[in-house]
C-alpha cells in the first residue's frame, strides 16, 4: 500500500457552527488520536454529520479552530483539505464509469496514466471490483456502489478517511458483514478514521473510541466498553442500549462498599471511581442483563433483592426480556439462560449485583 | 465572481429593464386614455373573453386526449399522440391560415364543396382557431398528471364498492384536478398573448396583442402601443403566477411511493368510443388543417387553378435568406438561452449569494412577459446607446434568446436539483476546485437538461413571430414575417410553402435531438 507514512491526528477545539438561528454545533473539543477509529454517535440532527463536514471542509466554523496533521485548516477549501470521505448516498458521478470514479482524485493529481492504472487496479482488487471498471455506477449493486466509493476515497493514499453513515443504505445482513470487512481494513491499513453513524450496534462493534453527541454537544467521549457501562449522564445511557433509571440518594460510605437508599431498600455499590459524598442524591443506571430474575412463591425481598410481578415478557430466542413491576417502578429484565427456567410469569424477586450498578454522579 | 456579476448585470439588462421601460413610458393620462377610448377598452374585454372561452374548450378537449391516450384500450393512439406534438411545433397563424384556405373567400369548403359564401372572420372562428391551436399544451400537462396517478387508489375506490363513475367522480378526477388546472392556466396565458390568429382573422374582433401592433405598425404611437401591452402584461403575469406558485404546489403525485403494475380499470364501452369519436374528430380536423397547407403548397392558384406546381417553392427558395435568418437567429439565439440559462440556474441553485430568489424570479418572469410586449421592451430599451441595437441581428437574437430562458433556465434547474449537493462535495473532496467540479460534473451531467432545452427553444425561436415583429429590418427578415406578409397579400400558396418549410425544419430538429436524447436514455419533453 501506498499510504501517507506520516502520522495524522485530527484536532477539533472549541469548535460552533450555526445554521440561522439554530446551533448545529457548539463548543465541541474532540482529538481524533492517531491510526484511530473514532465513532461519532448520536440521533438524526445532532450535529454528527455538521461535524464531519467541518472537519472536510463543506462548511467553515463560526468559531473554534480545526487542525489536520498540527496544521491550522480554518479556511482551507475542502479541494486542499485531503480528508477524502466516502458519503452516505456514495456520490459516485454518474456520468463516469466505476474505473473514472475511482481515478478521478488522482488525475486531478495530476499523476501519470500508468500510475493511476496501477493504483486503481490495486484498489479494483482489494474491493473486489475487477472486470467493472467500464461500468456506470448505476449498473451495479448497493454493495457494489458502495465499495466504489470506499475505493475512490483510499486510492487517494491519505492517512485520513471520514465515513458518513456508509452503511445505511445497505440491507441488515449485508450492513453486518461489511461492518466486520471495514474495521479490518482500517486496522490492517492504519488509517484515521473518523464514522459518522446514529447505530449503537456499529459504533460499539467497530470503535477505538466513541463520541456520544446530542443537540451539537458531545455528551461523552470514551471508549465502547466506557459508553456502555459508564454512561456519564441519563442521556448517554439512554441512547447506547437499554437501561433502568432508579433515583437514589447517597446514605453512607462502608469500606469498598457504598450504600445506595432508594424507594425499594437499599443497594450496595462497589465504591471504585466514584467520588459521592453521604446525603447526595444520585440516579442509579442498570443495564437489564444486569439484573438477575428468580420466581418467588414467599413474597420476602433480601439484599439488593426485589419483589415484584412480571407484567409482560417476550421471547427473543436467545434471552427473554421482562417488565417487571416492583411497586411504583418497571424494571426491565433480561434473562440470557431462558431454558433454565423456561417463561416465567407471576411474581418475581428480581436483584442487583452490586458490581454492575453504576451511578450517574452528575445527575439526581 | 465576475462571471455570477455578468450573468446578472445581463439578467437585469434584458430581463427587467424593457419591462421597466415599457411600463413607465406612457404618462398617467395616457393610461387613462385606455379606459376613455371605447376601441381599447374593448379590445381588452374581447382578449379576455376569447381568453376565457378558448381556455374552456381547449381545457375540455386536452383531458378527452389525455384520458383517451393514458387509459383507453383504442386504435390510433399513436396518431392521436402525434396530433398533439403538431402545433407545437407549427408556427402561430398557421392554423387560421388553412381555416382561411378551408372556408374563406376561396375556400375548399365554403366555395368549391357548398358553394356558400360566408363571413368567417369574427370571433366564433378564431375561437375555433384558438381551440386547435392551443390544447395541445394543457394536454401536455393533464396527460403527465393522469399518466402519475396510482392505479392503486382506483382499486381502493373499487374495493370500498365504488362504481366506474364513483370512481372517476370521487378519485381520479379530483387527483388530476391540480393538471387541469395548470394545464388550463398554460392556455389562457398562450391565447391571451397570442397575436398571429387574431392578427390574420379575427376581422373587427380586435384584442389588445393586435390593437398595440396597430398602433406601432400604423402610427408608430407607442405611448398607446405601450399602455395595451401593459394591459395585456397585467392579466399574463397573475395567470403566470397563479400558475406557477398555486396550482404547481397542489399537486398529489407523489403520496403514493412505490407503484405497483396494476393495468388501468375498464372505462364503460359507451364512454370509451364517445371519447375516442372526439379525439377522431378533432384529428381529421387538425390533419385538414395541414394537409390543406401541402396542398396549397404545390398548386398554382388557391381556389381557382389546382394544378400540381413547384413554382411556390421555386419563390420561396428566391427567398431563402428569410428562411436562412429564421434558422441562424434560432440557432443562435438557443445556444444564448440554454448556456446562459444554466450558469444562471447554476448560481441560484448553489451559489448564496444574497438575491438568489430575485434571480429565480428573473429567470422565469420572461414565460410571464407576452412575446409582443417583450418585443416592444427591446425596441424601446435598445434603440439608443449605449446598447442601441435597433435593426441588428443581435436584437432578434437577444430578444429570442430572453424569451426561451424561462424554457431552458427550468430545465437546467430540475437537472441541478436532480444532482444532488453530494456529488459535488464529492468532487471537492477529491481535489477538483469550483471550476473544475463545474467542469467535469455540473456540466456533463446537465448534458441532458441543455439539449432538451435548446430543442425546445429551437422550435419556440424558429416559429416566433410576436417578439421578432418589431425587432426584424429589411436585412433581418425572417421566415415568420414573409409568411405573414403574403398572408395579408393573399399569396395563399407561396405562405403555405414556406411554411411547410419552416415545419420540416422544425420536425427534423425534434427528431435529431430525439434521437440524442435517445442515446443517452432519456425522452424529451416538450
Amino acid at each position: 500500500m501506498s499510504l501517507n507514512p506520516n502520522d495524522a491526528i485530527i484536532r477539533i477545539q472549541n469548535v460552533t457552527k450555526w445554521f440561522g438561528s439554530i446551533k448545529a454545533v457548539d463548543n465541541v473539543s474532540l482529538n481524533v488520536p492517531r491510526g484511530s477509529f473514532t465513532t461519532l454517535l448520536g440521533p438524526s440532527g445532532c450535529g454528527k454529520t455538521t461535524l464531519m463536514r467541518l472537519i472536510a471542509g463543506f462548511y467553515e466554523a463560526d468559531g473554534g479552530d480545526i487542525y489536520i496533521d498540527c496544521k491550522r485548516v480554518n479556511g482551507v477549501p475542502p479541494y486542499k483539505r485531503n480528508t477524502p470521505l466516502v458519503f452516505q448516498e456514495y456520490a459516485l458521478f454518474p456520468h463516469m464509469t466505476i474505473f473514472e470514479n475511482i481515478s478521478y482524485g488522482l488525475k486531478l493529481k495530476g499523476l501519470s496514466k500508468t500510475e493511476i492504472k496501477e493504483k486503481v487496479d490495486e484498489m479494483l482488487q482489494m474491493f473486489s471490483l475487477q472486470g467493472m471498471e467500464n461500468r456506470f455506477p448505476r449498473q451495479l449493486s448497493g454493495g457494489q456502489q458502495q465499495r466504489v466509493a470506499l475505493a475512490r476515497a483510499l486510492v487517494m493514499g491519505q492517512s485520513i478517511l471520514l465515513l458518513d453513515e456508509p452503511l445505511s443504505n445497505l440491507d441488515a445482513k449485508l450492513r453486518v458483514e461489511v461492518r466486520g470487512e471495514l474495521r479490518e481494513l482500517q486496522q490492517r491499513l492504519g488509517i484515521t478514521t473518523v464514522y459518522v453513524t446514529h447505530d449503537q450496534d456499529e459504533a460499539l462493534s467497530m470503535s477505538d473510541v466513541i463520541a456520544v453527541m446530542d443537540n451539537g454537544i458531545i455528551r461523552q467521549i470514551g471508549s465502547p466498553w466506557e459508553i456502555y457501562f459508564k454512561p456519564r449522564n441519563k442521556f448517554v445511557a439512554n441512547f447506547v442500549g437499554t437501561v433502568n433509571f432508579i433515583q437514589a440518594k447517597i446514605k453512607e460510605i462502608a469500606g469498598s462498599n457504598i450504600i445506595a437508599s432508594y424507594a425499594g431498600g437499599e443497594i450496595s455499590i462497589r465504591r471504585e471511581g466514584y467520588s459521592v459524598s453521604p446525603g447526595q442524591r444520585v440516579i442509579l443506571a442498570v443495564r437489564p442483563e444486569c439484573i438477575s430474575i428468580s420466581e418467588n412463591n414467599d413474597g420476602v425481598s433480601g439484599a439488593n433483592q426485589l419483589f415484584g410481578e412480571i407484567k409482560k415478557s417476550s421471547f427473543l430466542g436467545h434471552m427473554i426480556r421482562y417488565w417487571v413491576k416492583c411497586r411504583e417502578q418497571e424494571f426491565i429484565v433480561d434473562d440470557f439462560n431462558p431454558s433454565r427456567h423456561g417463561c416465567m410469569s407471576g411474581k418475581v424477586n428480581i436483584s442487583f449485583d452490586g458490581n454492575k450498578v453504576h451511578i450517574l454522579e452528575g445527575e439526581g | 465572481m465576475l462571471t455570477i456579476l455578468c450573468i446578472v448585470l445581463a439578467t437585469f439588462t434584458f430581463v427587467l429593464w424593457p419591462l421597466i421601460k415599457v411600463v413607465t413610458f406612457p404618462t398617467i393620462d395616457d393610461y387613462m386614455n385606455f379606459f376613455r377610448v371605447q376601441r381599447w377598452y374593448y379590445a381588452g374585454l374581447h382578449s379576455l373573453y376569447m381568453t376565457f372561452i378558448s381556455t374552456i374548450s381547449c381545457t375540455i378537449i386536452a383531458f378527452i386526449f389525455a384520458y383517451t391516450i393514458v387509459r383507453l384500450d383504442v386504435p390510433f393512439k399513436r396518431l392521436f399522440r402525434f396530433i398533439t406534438v403538431l402545433p407545437i411545433v407549427s408556427p402561430p397563424f398557421i392554423i387560421a391560415l388553412s381555416y382561411i384556405l378551408l372556408f374563406g373567400g376561396q375556400g375548399i369548403i365554403t366555395k368549391h364543396l357548398l358553394n356558400i359564401k360566408v363571413d368567417i372572420y369574427g370571433w366564433q372562428g378564431l375561437w375555433l382557431v384558438q381551440t386547435i391551436t392551443f390544447f395541445p399544451y394543457a394536454y401536455a400537462v393533464i396527460y403527465g398528471v393522469l399518466r402519475a396517478i396510482s392505479t392503486n387508489l382506483e382499486y381502493a375506490a373499487f374495493n370500498l364498492g365504488a362504481s366506474p363513475w364513483q370512481v372517476f367522480r370521487d378519485v381520479i378526477f379530483p387527483l388530476c384536478r391540480p393538471g387541469v388546472a395548470g394545464g388550463a392556466l398554460v392556455v389562457a396565458i398562450n391565447v391571451l398573448a397570442d397575436f398571429g390568429n387574431p392578427l390574420l382573422i379575427a376581422g373587427n374582433f380586435y384584442t389588445l396583442p393586435t390593437e398595440a401592433y396597430m398602433q406601432i405598425a400604423g402610427w408608430y404611437n407607442l405611448p398607446t402601443a405601450s399602455v395595451l401591452a401593459t394591459a395585456l402584461l397585467l392579466p399574463a403575469v397573475t395567470i403566470f403566477f397563479l400558475q406557477r406558485y398555486w396550482v404547481g404546489r397542489r399537486s398529489y403525485v407523489t403520496i403514493t411511493g412505490k407503484e405497483i403494475d396494476l393495468a388501468f380499470s375498464k372505462t364503460p364501452s359507451l364512454v370509451k368510443w364517445l371519447l375516442f369519436s372526439v379525439c377522431l374528430a378533432v384529428t381529421t380536423v387538425v390533419i385538414l388543417v395541414y394537409g390543406v397547407l401541402v396542398i396549397g403548397a404545390f398548386s398554382q392558384a388557391w381556389g381557382y387553378n389546382w394544378a400540381l406546381t413547384l413554382k411556390n417553392f421555386r419563390y420561396m427558395l428566391a427567398r431563402f435568406v428569410e428562411i436562412y435568418n429564421s434558422l441562424k437567429f434560432a440557432f443562435l439565439s438557443s445556444l444564448l438561452a440554454a448556456s446562459f440559462s444554466m450558469v444562471l440556474a447554476y448560481i441560484v441553485q448553489k451559489k448564496q449569494i444574497g438575491i438568489n430568489r430575485f434571480l429565480d424570479f428573473l429567470g422565469i418572469l420572461p414565460g410571464a412577459i407576452p412575446g409582443l410586449f417583450l418585443g416592444i421592451g427591446f425596441i424601446m430599451a435598445f434603440n439608443e446607446k449605449p446598447l442601441a441595437l435597433t435593426g441588428t441581428g443581435l436584437i432578434i437574437v437577444l430578444g429570442l434568446a430572453f424569451w426561451n430562458i424561462p424554457t431552458c433556465y427550468s430545465s437546467s434547474l430540475a437537472g441541478l436539483q436532480q444532482i444532488g449537493n453530494s456529488v459535488e462535495e464529492a468532487a471537492l473532496n477529491l481535489g477538483a476546485n469550483n471550476f473544475r467540479s463545474f467542469k467535469d460534473i455540473i456540466l456533463p451531467l446537465l448534458q441532458v437538461p441543455f439539449l432538451s432545452g435548446f430543442a425546445v427553444s429551437f422550435l419556440r425561436a424558429i416559429t416566433n413571430l410576436s417578439v421578432v415583429i418589431f425587432l426584424v429590418s429589411p436585412r433581418t427578415v425572417v421566415g415568420t414575417i414573409s409568411i405573414l406578409g403574403l398572408v395579408q397579400n393573399g399569396v395563399w400558396g407561396s405562405a403555405a410553402a414556406f411554411t411547410v418549410t419552416l415545419i420540416t425544419i422544425a420536425f427534423v430538429v425534434l427528431g435529431i435531438a430525439q434521437l440524442i436524447m435517445k442515446k443517452t436514455g432519456k425522452s424529451l419533453d416538450i
